[in-house]
């Protein structure tokens, strides 16, 4: 699908949706942000005391259930994804699924379980920064994601740059799904509506915290995903109130106004240009 | 020698003979064009080593199936166990990403340095998929040239993707062809009491469509009753026959008449 501007059903959106930018000097207190990924070292440096609870999968006969966590973060991801939450968010409270790094358990199936849990708890925000191709995860996953939006759960996931489409970010309608762009500046993110992944944020050399109280610059859809995670979290300590459709709303105003802002930063810079 | 030594020296002889040619004829062409594959996916990603790493078991445990580049020998067969380091993750999640600053800090999984005497600084990892499952990871480290190296750009995080796509049909038939060597290596062994229950099992463990181990495992049944006697034989052909017939007359129209 191509970028899908032109067709916007109402370009004057922004003059009667006006946001102000109140939201950008909140820290995301009180509002609680799940990072279902494979754990989150809660000692690094710029996570300590941020990190409420922190639980893992585990196989009790065929159930999953979900026991308290103290292996801590196996690979860096879920270390380096809360890293980019709490830098946005410093105040909001951080709670680690762990789903990834536990041994015996299927692909798929522990992620699943995961994004229940996260709503079973009703976590205000939750960190999809996974995916998956199987067909057989398809039905499950729209379900648990419709019980999401109807308990007012806020689901970001990251999309997958694979030639054929990963679930759940292809569920545009009940989760908000987000691709890398190489912006720098978290709260400068866009929107392309009527694209299936609706969202870009900073993905490209993301400096964040790593494993071992390290940092490391990442590339992926990963590290694009819990940006707008933590914008998120200032909008909801904002208006504690917010659906996920009005949160789509807001992020789609704000993306309107960050377009509205450079599309008149480049029309001065050229008008700045020596005429020829 | 005795009659009987001389006998079993033939028998052995033969199977030895038997398994290695099949284990070339069926894996090496791949394993071959995997490399090729690799060299070529690495010229045009300007970057200096190349790996395709495998499931190992179910656990999810990975080990390298084909590498080019500077170390390459030692990497192969060299084991990532589940979870860990930049592949671990990617096979987990199925999210490709890349890392700009590998080598900054010890808490990289370093084993795989470790062992070959590498220093990996920048590395581009992307999932290797057929039919929706992950079945591992292509890797690419570091630059040509000189380091510091250049990251990886999201342009070529989209190349990888590519790649990876045909990549993933040879690890796949690589797969298929294993399964098959497996298979003939058990049936050649005159040592060897087929436990069809086991072969069942293990065919119900791959990772491949349902279908394709459905009628894998329907093969191994009849395979099963045709071992069994002439009269097992007569009367599985009999009744497969008939199952055909019925087949024939059914009408297709209703989903639920019997």
């Amino acid at each position: 699908m191509s970028a899908a501007n032109d067709s916007e059903p109402n370009p004057n959106f922004s003059n009667f949706f006006q946001i102000d930018d109140d939201w950008k000097t909140l820290t995301g207190k009180g509002v609680s942000v799940a990072v279902i990924d494979s754990g989150i070292d809660a000692d690094h440096p710029n996570l300590q005391g941020k990190i409420k609870e922190s639980v893992e999968a585990q196989r009790n006969d065929k159930r999953i259930v979900f026991e308290p966590s103290t292996s801590g973060d196996s690979a860096g991801h879920g270390t380096a994804c809360a890293g980019i939450i709490a830098r946005i968010a410093p105040e909001a409270e951080i709670y680690s699924i762990k789903v990834l790094g536990a041994g015996g358990l299927g692909d798929g199936q522990a992620f699943l379980a995961g994004l229940e849990y996260a709503i079973k708890k009703r976590y205000r925000v939750i960190n999809l920064s996974l995916g998956t191709t199987k067909p057989q995860f398809f039905a499950p996953l729209h379900d648990l994601l419709d019980r999401a939006y109807q308990s007012g759960c806020i689901v970001v996931a990251a999309a997958n740059n694979l030639p054929q489409p990963s679930f759940p970010s292809v569920f545009s309608s009940s989760l908000i799904s987000v691709i890398k762009s190489a912006e720098t500046d978290p709260y400068n993110f866009g929107f392309h509506y009527g694209e299936i992944i609706e969202l870009t944020a900073p993905g490209v050399n993301v400096r964040t915290a790593w494993l071992g109280n390290g940092y490391r610059n990442l590339t992926g859809n990963s590290f694009a995903c819990p940006h707008i995670v933590g914008i998120i979290a200032l909008l909801l300590e904002s208006c504690p109130d917010l659906t996920p459709f009005q949160v789509k709303t807001a992020l789609y105003a704000i993306a309107r106004k960050n377009q509205e802002k450079q599309a008149v930063e480049n029309r001065e810079k050229t008008s700045n240009l020596p005429k020829m | 020698m005795s009659e009987t030594n001389e006998k079993n020296l033939q028998a052995n002889l033969k199977f030895l003979i038997e398994t290695i040619d099949v284990a070339n004829v069926l894996t090496e062409p791949i394993t071959k064009s995997i490399e090729n594959l690799l060299r070529i996916s690495a010229a045009a990603m300007n970057s200096e080593e190349a790996s395709v790493l495998i499931r190992d078991g179910d656990e999810g445990d990975l080990r390298f199936l084909s590498a080019i580049g500077k170390v390459a020998d030692k990497l192969l067969n060299l084991k990532v166990p589940a979870g860990k380091g930049i592949a671990g993750f990617v096979l987990s999640s199925g999210q490709p990403m890349a890392v700009a600053d590998v080598g900054e800090e010890i808490a990289f999984y370093d084993e795989v340095d470790k062992t070959t005497g590498y220093s990996t600084q920048t590395i581009l990892a992307t999932p290797l998929r057929h039919n929706g499952e992950i079945i591992g990871v292509l890797e690419y480290v570091n630059r040509v040239g000189e380091p510091p190296f250049e990251s990886f750009t999201p342009a070529e995080m989209d190349n990888a993707a590519v790649f990876a796509e045909a990549i993933s049909t040879l690890v796949n038939a690589y797969e298929s062809a294993k399964l098959l060597r497996k298979l003939d290596t058990k049936t050649l062994n005159e040592e060897f009491k087929t436990e069809y229950a086991e072969v069942r099992r293990w065919l119900a463990t791959l990772r491949d469509s349902a279908e394709h181990r459905e009628m894998l495992d329907l093969a191994v049944l009849l395979r099963e009753v045709a071992s069994r006697g002439v009269g097992e034989r007569q009367l599985c052909r009999e009744l497969l026959e008939s199952i055909l017939r019925f087949s024939d007359t059914k009408t297709e129209t209703s989903l639920l008449s019997f």
